[in-house]
């Protein structure tokens, strides 16, 4: 046995928060991202609706830019600033993040799993479960700038132009912004990555993610006819999330069914346990998926 | 189990019902250590399981005390170079190294200083802005070395580090390697190229069909290989006289002499007794010996006793 003098000194000076290592993942894949200029364009326009919303609450608020426009006083309740105005800005704004993970979201996971690449994340100070969420907040942080946070800042917007009593008075407005984008995007970006994982061919992969959505819905009608039933409405998840939003936005007292692509069905409703337990379903399916795939070497049989 | 060591303690690994590796019990210490083995041996499963990339089915692994159940300490500890080429599309080989320092946690002027500092070491500084996509075999081979010595850990773990180097290169890496192992890092290196696993190796593994048939150092292992024959080569001045000698004994089994005439190349069963012999001649006969050195200590022919032919031990 060869005798040496060790010499090896490690590494003793600073090193970042551990917590926060996930973040060089979406930091590396924005500058890539930024690169793409058809992304650019598409996220920059998805905040044009936001921007027409903003716009109506600030015009709703000044009488010289009513009378300007040439619209009476009286007339300024055409357009409501209520629950319908937030979840139809919710409801747009979520579709808009849907063509942005069928865009982004299958360039997440396949091309590491295509090159090898993540057996080089796993050899480090980091875990499968730190991947998944530095891969997930990538879709979680633009979905977020095009969904809650203008909805929020529209909420803001309104609240200071109508004063803290309407703020008080609207709270679930705010509450149901951004829990009700949340559960959509935690929907998206798992339902994503699990496709990214298991469909290597890109254009495949964000065709998927549309037709889980419409197949899915398509498949629980055909069970309402043939059954009879209202039970296979938990196959469609745009109307899953349309009972979500309306629960969190509404409580028990409901006026509206969901807003634009995400409506429940009248008259159908089934008990929200059931479609809540349907979402969670969903996203263990989804969970389940990635733990299969995530692996720091391949295991061929 | 000692903290400078990596340890094995009855590790198996099954994938369903193929074997990775069987009952391996292992020990291996600061230096390079070469893993020797047929395809489909078990050298993969053995790194991948001491760099936490699987886990055992059965048994405990610690590395220098870490279990590879610990990422955070692990990762710091152990730097990997894998068979294939692995790199997320679309990196310069400045950003692959950049971007998986910053994993470590690394400050990004560190992350700077220790990219930097990894490319010059693999002559990669030139064709650091290059997508790796665009290297030849060569260049992604070294880049992959460089990302794996960029932390500067403290174990190495390289899956055929050597494969595509042009001579030069190969130089090059062997040189760090024994740079390394002589710091008193451990360097675990897999290769078929037997002639260089002899050349920079402190001890060997060899594997066979998922066990682990030898290990230690190469001449140790030689020894063990009773029922084979130890070749020796003897260059003197009288081997036909030697040859006559030494066919009187029990052990001998083959005496061949060398084309020059000046050397006896002989396969003896007890080499102790042979040598003791040899010092009775050179006494009785007055031989001139210009050197004795044994012919088959090396990873070629251990492994050709082993594994390989009819001498397989598995």
């Amino acid at each position: 046995m060869a005798v040496y003098k060790k010499t090896y000194r490690p590494y003793e000076g600073e090193l970042t928060a551990s917590w926060s290592r996930f973040l060089v993942i979406p930091r590396y894949a924005f500058e890539e991202l930024h690169g793409k200029r058809f992304l650019t364009f598409f996220f920059l326009a998805s905040f044009i609706y936001p921007l027409i919303c903003a716009l109506i609450i600030y015009v709703q608020h000044n009488t010289s830019a009513l009378s300007l426009l040439g619209v009476q006083q009286g007339a300024r309740n055409l357009i409501s600033i209520n629950v319908t105005f937030f979840m139809s800005l919710l409801g747009w704004q979520s579709v808009m993040a849907l063509f942005l993970a069928a865009f982004i979201g299958p360039g997440l996971v396949s091309p590491d799993l295509a090159n090898n690449a993540l057996s080089l994340y796993l050899a480090r100070p980091f875990s499968r479960a730190e991947y998944v969420i530095g891969k997930m907040s990538v879709l979680a942080i633009l979905m977020s700038l095009m969904t809650w946070v203008p909805g929020l800042l529209c909420f803001g917007l309104q609240g200071y132009l109508e004063g803290w009593q309407w703020m008080r008075d609207n709270w679930r407005l705010a509450s149901g912004t951004f829990f009700g984008a949340w559960v959509w995007i935690l929907v998206l970006a798992l339902l994503a990555m699990a496709l990214s994982a298991w469909v290597k061919w890109k254009p495949a992969a964000g065709g998927l993610m549309f037709g889980v959505f419409f197949v899915a819905s398509a498949f629980g009608g055909l069970i309402n006819v043939v059954q009879r039933t209202h039970w296979g409405n938990l196959f469609n998840i745009s109307n899953l999330i349309g009972l979500v939003w309306v629960q969190l936005f509404e409580g028990s007292n409901q006026t509206t069914n969901g807003a634009v692509f995400f409506r429940a069905t009248q008259g159908e409703q089934l008990p929200m346990w059931t479609t809540w337990a349907a979402l969670g379903l969903l996203a263990y399916i989804c969970l389940y998926m990635l733990r299969r795939k995530i692996r720091g070497a391949e295991v061929v049989r | 189990m000692s903290d400078s060591v990596i340890s094995f303690a009855n590790v198996s690994r099954f994938y369903g019902e193929v074997l990775g590796i069987n009952n391996v019990n292992l020990a291996i210490p600061a230096g390079i250590t070469s893993l020797v083995g047929p395809n489909g041996s078990g050298k993969t499963t053995l790194m991948n399981l001491m760099t936490g990339l699987i886990r055992p089915t059965q048994g405990e692994i610690k590395v220098l005390g870490v279990s590879p159940d610990d990422p955070e300490r692990l990762g710091k500890l152990v730097g990997y170079c894998a068979q294939f080429d692995a790199c997320p599309k679309g990196l310069t080989g400045y950003q692959f190294i950049y971007w998986f320092l910053r994993m470590h946690g690394y400050t990004p002027a560190e992350c700077d200083r220790k990219t930097a500092t990894a490319l010059e070491r693999v002559s990669m500084t030139p064709a650091a802005q290059r997508p790796v996509g665009a290297y030849s075999k060569g260049m992604r081979q070294r880049i992959k070395l460089a990302q794996s010595i960029a932390h500067d850990p403290q174990v190495l773990v390289l899956d055929e580090p050597l494969n595509g180097l042009d001579p030069m290169a190969r130089a090059e890496t062997i040189a760090l390697f024994r740079e390394w192992g002589a710091s008193g890092r451990h360097v675990i290196v897999s290769s078929h190229i037997l002639h260089e696993v002899d050349q920079i190796s402190d001890q060997v593994i060899l594997l066979s069909q998922g066990y682990v048939v030898a290990e230690g150092e190469i001449k140790g292992v030689r020894d063990e290989v009773k029922e084979q024959p130890m070749q020796i080569l003897v260059r003197c001045n009288d081997p036909g006289g030697l040859a006559a000698r030494l066919f009187q004994q029990d052990h001998m089994v083959e005496a061949k002499i060398t084309r020059d005439r000046k050397g006896l190349l002989l396969r003896t069963s007890d080499a102790d007794s042979f040598y003791l012999l040899l010092n009775n001649v050179i006494l009785e006969k007055g031989l001139d010996v210009e050197s004795v050195a044994p012919a088959d200590d090396d990873v070629n022919s251990v492994y050709q006793y082993l594994i390989g032919g009819e001498g397989a031990a598995v």
